[in-house]
C-alpha cells in the first residue's frame, strides 16, 4: 500500500443547530461531506452540476445546492439539513402536511423541496400559488407534477399561522 | 392457487361500508420520505466496502480490439478489474434477446456501452483507475436511424433479428380490411414521428453487492424487477438462485427506466466476489441516460376508412422503432404500437405492421405507457382531423363509437368495464368545451383526445403459468400483522396498497401493518413494478390471503363468541357479530383464537391473470385483466410571433375502476399529465450527427424536464366504475393517464393557431416552420412526409370475432384460396 | 474532480498575488492549472467536476471584506461588489425601483439557489455553456484545440452574430442588462486597480484570446461594478426567452432601456442582445433608429431589424433571428409602456 500523508482539510461549522468538527479531502462538496462524512444520507443527489435542486440545503437560512459548494465554503457558517427539520416535538409542519397530501412520491426529492419550501416560508408566511412555484422553480419533481406539493406547501404555511385548513375536497377525490 | 381466484376480485367486502379502501391515507412510508430516512441503494453503506466504475465506450460503433488493464490494476488502491471475458453470458429481459453481456465482449454498440470494470477503495481512486485502462477500437460504420437500419444491412449490429438490422418485423391482420375501406365515406393516410425521450428518474441507479463468507451474494439495487434481475443474475454468475438475494431498495422514481436487469448490477457482484468486499455503485446523471430504455423514436403512418358518422371501418397502421442497440424490450414494445389502437373507438378490420431497427444508440425499451402514447398520438390527432373534415364536434365524434363494456375487439383484447364515456362527458363539461372548441380567439385553442391502458400485462415475461404476484401473511398474536410481497415501491405507493388492502379485509389500521417487500429471500414472487400491475395483481394477491386469515380467524372466534361466522364482522381492530356489536374480542385476541385452535397463523394469496382470449402467435402482448381509460382536454395558448406553446390547464377524465386511495390516485393522474406535458413540449433523446460521431448530450440542462413555471393546471375527475377483475374493482394510474395529454394539445395547437405539428415534441421552432408553412398558402404541418418502404412478412391473418373467428391464425390455405 | 490548494486572503493584494501564474506568456496562463478566484463557485466546480479545468489552487474571495455590498441609489448610480449574490440584485429595493432591468437580468438567471450563493462577478466571468466546450473528451478550439466543433455541428444555442472562429454565446444575463446601463467594472490587478467599461471588457473569439471571453488577465479579480445613473435606468428591462422558465439558459435576450421626453419621444436608446453572440451584443443602428421617434409599431419592427442586421445562422439556429426580433420589438414596447399606451 502507498505511504498516506495527512491531506484532509479541516473545519468546524454549525449542522442542524450543534458545532461540528470534520475532517475531509478538501476537493469535497459539502454534499460529500454530509453524505460520506457526517453520515447524513438524507441528501440526496440527482445530477451534481447543479441542474435539479435535489440537494439543496439550507445554509445561514438561505437554500444553496450543496453539489454546487465546496466543503470548505461551509467553515465557520450553518447548516441545515432534512435530518435537522424535526424536533423533539414532532415533524416540522411541512413534513407532515408532504406526508398527509402525498406530496412525496418517490420521496427521493422531497428533502429539497421541504428545505426550500422552509427557506420560503421563513421570509413569507403566506405565499400566493405563484410565489410558491417561483419559490419551488429549481427543484426538479419527475413523480408529482409539483400540485400536491403546492397544496402541501399551503396547508403547512395555514398551520403555521395557527389556521385551519383542510386540502379542497377536488384535490383528494377530483372534480364531481 | 392457479386461476381458481380469477375474477373474485371485486369481492371482499361483502357489502359493508369500506374503512380503509377508498380514503385518503397517508402513504404507510410516507413520514420517513419526510424525514430523509428511506434508505435507497446509494445510500447503503457497509464495512470495508469498495467503489465500483464501469468503464463506457467513446465509440458509438466499433470492434474491440484489445484491452489493457494493467495499468489500472497497477494502480494503488485498486483491488478487482474485470472485462467482457469474465462474464461471457449474455443476458436480456427478454428470452428472445439475450444479447447483453455485461461487459462487451468484442464489440462496442453505443457511446456508453461498457468495457470493464474497476473496484477500488474509494470513488477517486475507481475513476482513475477507469483512465488508465487502455482500449483499442477498430471503428465501424454506425447506423443512427431507422430508415438507415432498413436500407443499410451492413455492418450488423446483432447477428440476430429479421434480417440486416431489422431486430423485428410483425405484421398482424385481423379481418377483412379491403371491404372495411370499400365501406368507407372518407379515407386518410397520415404520417406522424414520436420523438424518443427517456424517464429521468430523479434517483441515478445504484446497486450494492456483498458477498458474504457462506458463498451468498446480496445485491441492493434501485431496481423495478427485482425478480427478473435474480434469475439474470443466476445466469450469468452461474450460481444457483437459492444462493442469491436481490433486495430492491425503494426506488427514487422508475417510470419504467429500471425495469431491465443492467450491466451495473452484474459487474458489482462479480467486482464483490473477487474481493470478498461489499461493492457499491451509483452511476452519474450521464450514465443514466446511456442506460436509457426510454421510450423508441417511432415513425408511424395510419391510413383509416369512416363513415359519414366518425365510424372507424377499417385501420391499417405501421409503426416503425429506432430501438437502439440492444433487445431490451423491444420485441413487446414493437407489438404495443399496435395492440391498444382498438380498445377505446369500435375498430371492426384492423391491420398491423411493427418493425423495431436496431441502431448505434442507448437501447430504448419500456417508459410508462410502453409503445402505446406513440401510436396514440397518432390516432387521436387522426381522428381530429377527421373531425375537422367531417365537420363534427370531436369530442361528441369519439363518444358515439365506444368499444361497448364487456366486448371483444377486432384483435381479441377482452375489454371488461369502459368508463370513458363518462371521462368524455365530465371534461366536456368541466371544460366548457362547447363555448371553446373553435371559439377561441386566435392564438387560444383547446384539444381533446383520449386512451386506454392495461392493468397488468396478461402474459409473464418468460413463459409459465404460475402466479404472476404472491403475497404472505403472518399474523402475530399480539395483533400485528406481516405483509410479503415481491412487489417494489417505485414511489407509486405499492407497499402502501398491500397494507390498505389487507387493512380493509382484517378491520385494523393500515399503520398496524408490517410490509416487507421487494427481498427474493423474504417475499414470495411478484413480477415486478412494470406494465401497471401492481395494484391490480398484487391487490388481489393480498385480498386473497386476508380473506384466507380472516377466515381462519373468524372460526375462532365464532366458536369463543358462539355466533355464526357469517355475522362476524372485522372493524376497529375487533371481530365482533354484526346483530351484537358488544359481543366481539380485538383483534388480538382473535389471533390468539386462531393461534390457539390452529398453530402458527400465515396465509397465502397469488393472483393469475385470465387467459387470453387470442391464440394467434403475438397475441401474448396486449391481454390484460382490465383496460383503464381516459380522455384529457388541453387548453394551449400558442404566441404566433414565437412559436411557444403554454399549456394553461388540462382537464382530465379517468376511469380508475375503485380508488384504493383517491389521494395517491390523484397524485398519479397529476404526475402523468406532468410527464405528458414535458414530452408534448420539450423532452427529447438528442444525438449528434457531427463527424460520424452519435453522442447526445447527457445532462439534467440539456434534457429539458418541465419545472414548476411549465407545469399547467390539472383538474381532475376520477370514474369509478368497479371491474370485476380488479381488488375492490380498482384498475391502473399510474401510466395511462399520460396517453391523452400529448394529442390533446398538438390539437389544442391546432385549434388556437390552425397548423399541425405531427411529431413532438412540439418545439416553438417547429410551431413557426408550419405557420409559415401556412403563410405561404400551403397544408400549415410539421411533420414527416413519409415511412420508408419496408419489406414486409407475409401476414397473419385471424378473422376477428364479428366475422366468426375463434381467436387463431387462419390456416394458410385458405389465404391462397 | 482535482484536488486543490485552497486558500483564503483576506485582502484583494494578497488575492492578486495568489492567483499569479509563475510561467511567464500566454500559453502558461491558459494551462487547466492556473490559478483559479473564487466567488459563489458554482460555475468553476461545474467546470472542475467535468474536467474541462484543473486549477492547482482556489483563491477564495469571500474572506475579502467589502466585496459584498451595494452602495448607492438611481440619483447617484450603483456601486455593486463583486461578491454581492444575485438573490441580493434582484431583492434590492432600489435597484427594483431605479434599475427594473437588473434586477429583472438578475431574476432571470438559472434558480433560486444558484441565486443565493452566485455572485455578480461570477456571473460575468461564467464559461461558455456549448456542449462541446462542456464535454471533456472534445478538445475543441476554446480549450486549445484546432475546430469549432459547433460550427458545423449542434449549433441550435450558438452564435448568428460575431461569431468565428468560435461560435460559443456567451452565457450572462446579467453583462447585457449592465452594458445597457453603461456599468463599468473595477479591476484590480498586479499594477493596481483599472476601471473598464464594460461594453470594452467582452473579447471576441477572432479579436481577443479565443479561449478567453474577456481581457482579464489571470491575476485580475474584479471587485466592483459601478452602474451610472441615468435617465434610461428607470426604463430598462430584460427580456430572455428560453426553453424552460426556470433552470435554463437565454435561446436569446434583449437588454433595453430608453429615455423619453414626455411626449413620448425617444432622447436616448440602449439595446443589447444576449445569448446570439460571443458577447453582449449591442445594436448601435437600432438605438439610433430610435431617437427622435415615438415607439410606436413601425419604429419597433424597423428596429427589431436592424438589431439583428447582419445575423449569420449556423444550420440550426435560424429561429434565433425572428425569436429576438420579436424579444426586441416587445422589450421596447414595455420600456415605452407608459407613454405610449
Amino acid at each position: 500500500m502507498n505511504q498516506i500523508t495527512k491531506q484532509k482539510a479541516h473545519i468546524v461549522f454549525t449542522l442542524n443547530g450543534e458545532p461540528v468538527e470534520v475532517a475531509f479531502a478538501p476537493h469535497k462538496t459539502l454534499l460529500e461531506v454530509l453524505r460520506e462524512d457526517m453520515g447524513l444520507m438524507g441528501t440526496k443527489h440527482g445530477c451534481e452540476l447543479g441542474e435539479c435542486g435535489t440537494c439543496a440545503v439550507l445554509v445561514d437560512g438561505r437554500s444553496i445546492l450543496s453539489c454546487l459548494m465546496l466543503g470548505l465554503d461551509a467553515e465557520d457558517r450553518a447548516v441545515e439539513t432534512i435530518e435537522g427539520m424535526a424536533t423533539a416535538d414532532g415533524p416540522h409542519p411541512l413534513q407532515e402536511t408532504f406526508a398527509d397530501t402525498g406530496a412525496a412520491q418517490c420521496g427521493y426529492c422531497t428533502p429539497g423541496f421541504l428545505l426550500v419550501a422552509k427557506e420560503l416560508l421563513a421570509h413569507n408566511a403566506n405565499p400566493s400559488r405563484d410565489e410558491i412555484r417561483e419559490a419551488l422553480s429549481g427543484n426538479l419533481c419527475r413523480c408529482t407534477g409539483y400540485i400536491k406539493i403546492y397544496e402541501a406547501v399551503e396547508l403547512a404555511a395555514a398551520k403555521m399561522r395557527g389556521e385551519e385548513m383542510t386540502l379542497p375536497k377536488e384535490s383528494v377525490y377530483g372534480y364531481k | 392457487m392457479g386461476t381458481s381466484n380469477n375474477g373474485h376480485g371485486n369481492g371482499g367486502t361483502n357489502g359493508k361500508e369500506l374503512k380503509v379502501v377508498g380514503k385518503p391515507f397517508r402513504k404507510v412510508d410516507a413520514r420517513a420520505k419526510c424525514a430523509g430516512q428511506t434508505k435507497f441503494a446509494d445510500d447503503i453503506v457497509l464495512p470495508r466496502m469498495l467503489f465500483a466504475k464501469l468503464l463506457r465506450s467513446h465509440e458509438p460503433h466499433a470492434i474491440i480490439k484489445s484491452i489493457d488493464t494493467s495499468k489500472a490494476r497497477a494502480l494503488p488502491g485498486v483491488l478487482a478489474v474485470i472485462t467482457g471475458k469474465d462474464l461471457p453470458i449474455p443476458y436480456g429481459i427478454l428470452p428472445v434477446s439475450q444479447d447483453e453481456h455485461t461487459l462487451c465482449l468484442d464489440r462496442v454498440r453505443f457511446i456508453g456501452d461498457p468495457v470493464a470494470a474497476v473496484a477500488a477503495v474509494d470513488e477517486d481512486t475507481a475513476f482513475d483507475a477507469m483512465n488508465l485502462i487502455e482500449v483499442e477500437y477498430e471503428k465501424l460504420n454506425t447506423i443512427t436511424s431507422i430508415e438507415e437500419a432498413v436500407m443499410i444491412d451492413e455492418p450488423r449490429i446483432h447477428e440476430y433479428g429479421d434480417g440486416g438490422n431489422v431486430h423485428k418485423k410483425v405484421h398482424l391482420e385481423f379481418g377483412d380490411l379491403d371491404k372495411g375501406f370499400a365501406e368507407a365515406d372518407l379515407i386518410r393516410e397520415d404520417v406522424f414521428f414520436y420523438e424518443g425521450n427517456t424517464h429521468l428518474p430523479m434517483e441515478q441507479h445504484a446497486a450494492v453487492a456483498h458477498y458474504d463468507p457462506d458463498n451468498k451474494l446480496t445485491l441492493w439495487s434501485s431496481t423495478q424487477t427485482p425478480h427478473y434481475v435474480h434469475r439474470a443474475l443466476a445466469k450469468v454468475l452461474e450460481m444457483r438462485p437459492a444462493h442469491i438475494r436481490v433486495i430492491a431498495t425503494p426506488n427514487g422514481g422508475g417510470f419504467g427506466g429500471k425495469s431491465d436487469p443492467f450491466n451495473h448490477e452484474v459487474a458489482v457482484c462479480k467486482l464483490a466476489m473477487l474481493t470478498g468486499r461489499p461493492v457499491k455503485i451509483t452511476l452519474t446523471r450521464e450514465e443514466v441516460f446511456y442506460c436509457h430504455r426510454g421510450r423508441h423514436p417511432v415513425l408511424m403512418k395510419s391510413r383509416i376508412g369512416v363513415k359519414k358518422d366518425g365510424a372507424i371501418t377499417a385501420l391499417d397502421f405501421q409503426s416503425l422503432l429506432d430501438g437502439g442497440a440492444y433487445g431490451s424490450y423491444g420485441v413487446a414494445s414493437t407489438f404495443y404500437t399496435g395492440a391498444l389502437q382498438t380498445v377505446t373507438y369500435d375498430v371492426p378490420r384492423y391491420r398491423f405492421r411493427g418493425l423495431r431497427a436496431f441502431t448505434n444508440k442507448p437501447p430504448c425499451g419500456p417508459k410508462r405507457g410502453h409503445g402505446t402514447p406513440q401510436p396514440r398520438f397518432a390516432l387521436e390527432i387522426q381522428l381530429d382531423k377527421i373531425a375537422d373534415q367531417l365537420n363534427l364536434d370531436p369530442a361528441e365524434m369519439r363518444l358515439k363509437h365506444l368499444v361497448p363494456p364487456n366486448s371483444l375487439t377486432a384483435n381479441y383484447l377482452r375489454v371488461g368495464s369502459m368508463g370513458l364515456g363518462k371521462c368524455i362527458e365530465k371534461i366536456v363539461e368541466g371544460s366548457d368545451w362547447k363555448q371553446k372548441y373553435r371559439k377561441l380567439p386566435f392564438g387560444k385553442g383547446v384539444g381533446i383526445a383520449c386512451s386506454s391502458y392495461i392493468c397488468g400485462a396478461g402474459l409473464p415475461i418468460y413463459w409459465n403459468n404460475m402466479p404472476h404476484s404472491g403475497v404472505q401473511l403472518g399474523l402475530d398474536r399480539q395483533g400485528g400483522v406481516r405483509v410479503q410481497c415481491g412487489s417494489i415501491d417505485i414511489g407509486q405507493g405499492s407497499d402502501s396498497v398491500l397494507a390498505y388492502v389487507v387493512a380493509e379485509v382484517l378491520g385494523i389500521d393500515p399503520f398496524d401493518i408490517r410490509v416487507v417487500t421487494a427481498d427474493t429471500d423474504l417475499t414470495p414472487v411478484d413480477l415486478g413494478s412494470y406494465s401497471s400491475r401492481v395494484t391490480l395483481m398484487t391487490g388481489n394477491a393480498a385480498l386473497q390471503a386476508a380473506e384466507r386469515a380472516r377466515e381462519l380467524l373468524s372460526i375462532a372466534v365464532a366458536e369463543k363468541l358462539k355466533a355464526p361466522i357469517e355475522n362476524l364482522s372485522f372493524a376497529d381492530r375487533r371481530v365482533f357479530d354484526v346483530e351484537n356489536p358488544e359481543m366481539g374480542v380485538t383483534f388480538a385476541e382473535a389471533v390468539v383464537l386462531a393461534e390457539t385452535k390452529f398453530g402458527t397463523i400465515g396465509t397465502v394469496g397469488s393472483y393469475t391473470p385470465p387467459a387470453s382470449p387470442g391464440k394467434f402467435k403475438g397475441a401474448g402482448v396486449g391481454p390484460s385483466p382490465a383496460y383503464s381509460y381516459s380522455a384529457a382536454i388541453a387548453e394551449a395558448d400558442v404566441d404566433p410571433e414565437t412559436g411557444i406553446v403554454t399549456v394553461e390547464r388540462i382537464w382530465i377524465g379517468h376511469d380508475i375502476g375503485q380508488s384504493i386511495n383517491p389521494m395517491l390516485v390523484m397524485g398519479q393522474v397529476e404526475g402523468g399529465v406532468y410527464m405528458g406535458l414535458g414530452e408534448a413540449l420539450m423532452e427529447e433523446m438528442i444525438y449528434r450527427a457531427n463527424r460520424n460521431v452519435v453522442h447526445k448530450f447527457p445532462s439534467l440542462l440539456e434534457y429539458k424536464s418541465p419545472t414548476t413555471m411549465e407545469m399547467c393546471d390539472v383538474k381532475t375527475y376520477l370514474i369509478e366504475d368497479a371491474d370485476p377483475n380488479g381488488p375492490f374493482g380498482a384498475k391502473e394510474v399510474g401510466q395511462g393517464p399520460l396517453l391523452p395529454v400529448m394529442p390533446a394539445i398538438a390539437n389544442a395547437v391546432y385549434d388556437a393557431v390552425g397548423v399541425r405539428v405531427d411529431e413532438v415534441p412540439i418545439t416553438p421552432e417547429k410551431v413557426l416552420m408550419a405557420l409559415r408553412d401556412k403563410a405561404k398558402g400551403k397544408e400549415g404541418r410539421f411533420g414527416p412526409k413519409d415511412v420508408p418502404a419496408v419489406e414486409w412478412p407475409t401476414p397473419m391473418k385471424v378473422q376477428t370475432p364479428a366475422e366468426g373467428g375463434d381467436g387463431r391464425e387462419m390456416p394458410r390455405v385458405a389465404i391462397h384460396s | 474532480m482535482n484536488t486543490f490548494e485552497w486558500t483564503n486572503p483576506t485582502s484583494v493584494a494578497e488575492a492578486v498575488k495568489l492567483l499569479r501564474v509563475e510561467q511567464e506568456g500566454a500559453a502558461a496562463r491558459d494551462q487547466d492549472g492556473v490559478p483559479q478566484p473564487l466567488g459563489g463557485g458554482q460555475d468553476i466546480l461545474t467546470t472542475m467536476k467535468e474536467r474541462i479545468t484543473r486549477p492547482a489552487r482556489l483563491v477564495n474571495l469571500k474572506g475579502i471584506r467589502g466585496l459584498d455590498k451595494i452602495e448607492g441609489n438611481a440619483r447617484r448610480g450603483l456601486r455593486i461588489g463583486a461578491l454581492v449574490t444575485l438573490t441580493q440584485l434582484e431583492e434590492h429595493s432600489e435597484i427594483r425601483r431605479g434599475f427594473p432591468g437588473l434586477a429583472e437580468a438578475a431574476q432571470s438567471i438559472a434558480t433560486p439557489q444558484i441565486r443565493n450563493l452566485g455572485t455578480v462577478g461570477g456571473n460575468l466571468c461564467q464559461r461558455p455553456r456549448c456542449w462541446y466546450f462542456r464535454l471533456e473528451q472534445v478538445v475543441c478550439l476554446k480549450k486549445g484545440g484546432t475546430e469549432c466543433y459547433a460550427a458545423v455541428g449542434e449549433n441550435k444555442y450558438n452564435a448568428i452574430l460575431g461569431g468565428g472562429p468560435s461560435y460559443i454565446v456567451h452565457p450572462s444575463d446579467l453583462a447585457p442588462m449592465l452594458i445597457a446601463l453603461g456599468a463599468s467594472v473595477v479591476v484590480e490587478g498586479p499594477s493596481g486597480k483599472r476601471t473598464i467599461a464594460l461594453d470594452k471588457f467582452f473579447t471576441l473569439p477572432k479579436e481577443g484570446n479565443v479561449r478567453r471571453e474577456n481581457v482579464l488577465n489571470n491575476d485580475d479579480i474584479i471587485t466592483e461594478i459601478q452602474v451610472p445613473a441615468s435617465a434610461m435606468a428607470a426604463r430598462s428591462t430584460y427580456l430572455k426567452f428560453k426553453e424552460r422558465s426556470s433552470l435554463d439558459f437565454a435561446l436569446s435576450s434583449v437588454a433595453a432601456a430608453v429615455e423619453m421626453d414626455a411626449g413620448g419621444t425617444v432622447r436616448q436608446a440602449r439595446i443589447v442582445l444576449g445569448g446570439v453572440a460571443p458577447v453582449p451584443w449591442r445594436a448601435p443602428d437600432a438605438e439610433k433608429s430610435l431617437v427622435g421617434k415615438r415607439l410606436d409599431a413601425g419604429t419597433l419592427a424597423e428596429a427589431a431589424r436592424l438589431a439583428l442586421q447582419g445575423a449569420v445562422p449556423l444550420e440550426k439556429n435560424a429561429y434565433k433571428v425572428p425569436l429576438t426580433q420579436t424579444l426586441v420589438r416587445r422589450a421596447l414596447a414595455k420600456v415605452g409602456g407608459a407613454t405610449t399606451a
